[in-house]
């Protein structure tokens, strides 16, 4: 939750021709996406549409076979070799936020928050216990932070991982269908901490099913089927009006249920 | 009456036998354990030539009685120039046998870390060896915990193999016993009661661990 920064400034992150395939499943085939610094995307799709894959290229989770990736002003060229500290260069201007947690089991909410900045950012552990107790109040935590991850809830855990990822201070984030493991009460708390961060003026990208939170927070939706960005647009006119077979059919089958 | 009167004879013996046999065992456990961390990593390594050479040697090392290697390295090694005394060529084999096994059972450890929680620390942005040092190892060695105590137990009844060395552990302690007494099925009986003294608790011990474990990782 860093300053409000003005909407659509510049172009931070720029991904050409992002190419995927996992044996003879084309995953990707040539995807293009720029990103607007305080814009919000959301993409949608059927699943095996390639919008995970799309969003973890973005950090190099996956490695896409060749494409071009720009992260604020620095190049990634995927048909060489990515260097580890680039990567970590990359990684730390971009968090990410997963479906399923994946907080640290082993270690208590405040250090789940606290021990990534000790050991990215080096801060010491009273700097980093400091913005770690600032962040998990923000998030509605502010009692939890001695308990572990396993007694807390999912919407809980998953906010403690949006603490995690925002307390390095990224200039990007990255949502991979973040409520899908959470029944819809606890995806609210999730949903709604996601809402304020885009109105501070987070650059976000969001892979999601939450079709009215992609209408009413994102800036820009992205429909993809089969490796492809299909159709993308304002959200209220994207969905009143899909221009494409294929998506129409999508959003009737998410909408219509 | 008369067994127990025995049995009060022989105890001073055995229970030196005893703690010669929980030394070699927790000297094989010292070297061995930590050598199978080493090889846990190195059977995973990106390199192949040292991921080959190490299952190669992790399989010979488990597929090998311990039995053989105890024979080999207190019978074998002169041969090569290396004499040891039944002590260390106890331990020495012992250790060698815990290593191959212990580093199958701290692989599965590592193993058993869930995926997704090394993708997270990856797009933290932490380096590999804070990964390893912060996330895998403390869980890894958690997970095998349970087994790896379960393991320790099984290496103090091996260790009962080194009669064979001449090596004074319990066993060959209540066999001279019933060398010179005749009474061979009185003074094992002891030993073998004084053998369940340490394995049972420690099975206990074990038992209640893993309860505790899958309590707080559940």
């Amino acid at each position: 939750m860093t300053d409000p920064q003005p909407k659509a400034g510049e172009t931070i992150l720029r991904l050409n021709d992002i190419r995927k395939v996992y044996g003879d499943h084309v995953a990707l085939g040539g995807v293009s996406l720029d990103v607007k610094r305080g814009e919000v995307v959301a993409i949608i799709g059927p699943s095996g549409s390639g919008k995970s894959t799309l969003l973890r290229c973005v950090n190099q989770l996956e490695v896409p076979d060749s494409g071009t990736l720009e992260v604020l002003g620095s190049n990634i060229d995927f048909a060489g070799r990515v260097s580890s500290a680039d990567l970590l260069a990359l990684r730390r201007k971009v968090g990410m936020v997963f479906q399923s947690f994946n907080l640290f089991p082993h270690m208590n909410v405040l250090r789940n928050v606290s021990f990534p900045q000790e050991r990215v950012l080096g801060r010491s552990r009273e700097e980093a216990d400091k913005v770690s107790r600032d962040l998990l109040e923000r998030v509605g935590l502010a009692n939890k932070m001695e308990n572990f991850p396993q007694k807390c809830s999912g919407g809980q855990q998953q906010r403690v991982a949006i603490a995690r990822a925002l307390a390095l201070e990224p200039q990007i984030m990255l949502f991979d269908e973040p409520t899908s493991a959470l029944d819809p009460e606890l995806g609210l708390e999730v949903l709604a901490v996601m809402r304020r961060l885009a109105d501070q003026g987070m650059t976000m990208v969001v892979v999601t099913h939450e079709i009215h939170f992609a209408a009413e927070v994102a800036d820009r939706l992205i429909v993809m089927a089969d490796g492809a960005i299909i159709e993308e647009g304002v959200p209220s006119e994207l969905l009143a009006a899909p221009k494409t077979a294929r998506a129409k059919q999508f959003l009737s089958a998410i909408t219509d249920r | 009456m008369e067994l127990l009167t025995d049995w009060v004879e022989w105890l001073p013996r055995l229970l030196s036998g005893l703690w010669v046999s929980v030394q070699v065992t927790v000297l094989a456990l010292v070297i061995g354990i930590p050598i199978g961390f080493v090889l846990a990593f190195m059977s995973s390594a990106r390199n192949a030539i040292v991921r080959w050479l190490t299952i190669i040697v992790v399989e010979v090392g488990r597929g090998m009685p311990a039995l053989v290697m105890l024979q080999m390295v207190y019978f074998g090694l002169p041969e090569a120039g290396v004499v040891l005394d039944s002590f260390a060529a106890t331990v020495i084999a012992l250790g060698l046998t815990t290593s191959a096994y212990t580093s199958e059972i701290i692989r599965a450890g590592l193993r058993a870390v869930p995926e997704g929680e090394l993708e997270a620390a990856d797009a933290l942005g932490l380096k590999r060896g804070d990964i390893v040092r912060f996330i895998l190892i403390p869980q890894g060695f958690r997970i095998a915990l349970p087994t790896l105590m379960g393991f320790a137990i099984l290496i103090l009844q091996v260790s009962s193999l080194a009669f064979t060395l001449g090596l004074p552990e319990l066993l060959s302690q209540a066999y001279s016993i019933g060398a010179s007494t005749f009474e061979y099925l009185e003074v094992l009986t002891l030993a073998g009661i004084l053998y369940l003294v340490i394995t049972v608790p420690g099975g206990w011990l074990v038992e209640n661990f893993e309860k505790r474990l899958s309590k707080h990782l559940a």
